[in-house]
């Protein structure tokens, strides 16, 4: 099953590397470009679940790693069992310069809310979004804050820890 | 119930009414939470001493917070603190709130917490055992008969300092302040 997920891939598209590291487990590294036929593709193939969309900061390649996580949903017929198993690990590089990338809320409607974390948090744009609005932070960050060059302690000794303690007036 | 107390109880009956009806709020922040439903069921009765859950900050006199504080979370603690009736009492419950825990260099997370509320009492350790919440129960008692559990007092008469606290980490806060402010406060250094 893995090898006819992996004949099917690389026959399909030109320049797609697919390693299989583990037995459940194949790793799909793609062109941006085709990130979004490849997602399509396996999508016709009955991966239909996109479990997680992840960001991975490589400072010093200077680009930033898509990680989409595609899987089956479970039909419970004998002939399919083998791939529901599977876990499809599409990867992708972009620039880390001006990190923009296109959405894919067009293929998978739950990939809204992990695109807006992204980009809250590595600051990567994503093309078409309807709805990149804040999602977890309160405080306004002039570097996000899951970038690599983001200092975190010079960010705690420069905001939380300058706000000093109540004094009371009498002892 | 000590009879040696009854002219205790004569001589201050308010305080002994807030002693033994302790209304608690419990504010779920972080893991903390995981040691209070042992401890308001029957494993450790909290109803031994007073001490019920209720559901709404209107009915609450004592506020629990258990864990770390985030930066949205403080803007919720302060909503909640200002919303429950006098007397009231705060207690932080494990060493996050206490100056920050495990998350002392988060980027999101406050470290102080007694920065931006008053804090009558502090339950350190990561985690408490729930036996510790009775032992504070018990130190609330001490404090209430002495009249230092003034949590509610020093949040009136300092409400500048601790607003402008709350403003230099929330931004500008977008309901108004509970006490009258006099300008006399010096301006946020940083901001």
């Amino acid at each position: 099953m893995n090898e006819s997920i992996k004949e099917q891939l690389e026959s399909t598209f030109k320049a797609v590397v697919v390693t299989i590291p583990e037995g459940i487990r194949i790793i799909v590294n793609v062109k941006k470009d085709q990130v979004l036929a490849v997602l399509r593709f396996l999508k016709d193939r009955r991966f239909d679940h996109l479990a997680l969309v992840s960001c991975v900061d490589w400072i010093e390649e200077k680009e930033f790693e898509l990680v989409y996580i595609v899987t089956g949903y479970i039909q419970g017929d004998e002939e399919h069992r083998e791939q529901e198993r599977l876990h499809l690990i599409v990867k992708t590089r972009i620039s880390r310069q001006s990190p923009q990338f296109e959405t894919i809320t067009g293929i998978f409607s739950n990939a809204e809310p992990y695109e807006r974390e992204i980009h809250e948090l590595f600051g990567v744009k994503f093309e078409g979004h309807k709805r990149l609005t804040p999602l977890f932070l309160e405080r306004n960050y002039e570097i996000p804050p899951f970038r690599k060059d983001f200092d975190t302690r010079k960010y705690v000794s420069d905001v939380f820890d300058k706000i000093p303690f109540i004094q009371l007036e009498k002892e | 119930m000590d009879r040696n107390q009854i002219t205790k109880w004569l001589k201050e009956p308010a305080k002994m009414a807030n002693k033994y009806s302790l209304h608690v709020i419990y504010f779920c922040t972080g893991c903390g939470i995981i040691e209070v439903p042992p401890v308001i069921t029957s494993r450790w009765d909290a109803e031994r001493f007073g001490v019920i859950p209720v559901a709404t900050p209107r009915q609450a006199n004592l506020f629990l917070i258990t864990g770390y504080v985030s930066v949205k979370t403080l803007r919720a603690i302060i909503r909640t603190y200002e919303q429950m009736y006098e007397p009231k009492y705060t207690v932080g419950f494990g060493s996050c709130p206490i100056n920050g825990g495990m998350y002392w260099d988060s980027y999101n997370t406050i470290k102080h917490l007694d920065k931006y509320i008053p804090i009558d009492g502090w339950i350190a350790g990561c985690m408490p055992r729930p036996e510790a919440i009775f032992i504070a129960v018990t130190h609330l008692w001490t404090l209430i008969d002495k009249g230092m559990a003034d949590g509610c007092i020093r949040y009136r008469e300092n409400y500048e300092l601790y607003r402008r606290n709350q403003e230099m980490v929330l931004g500008k806060l977008d309901w108004s302040p509970l006490y009258p402010i006099h300008s006399n406060v010096k301006a946020v250094e940083d901001e």
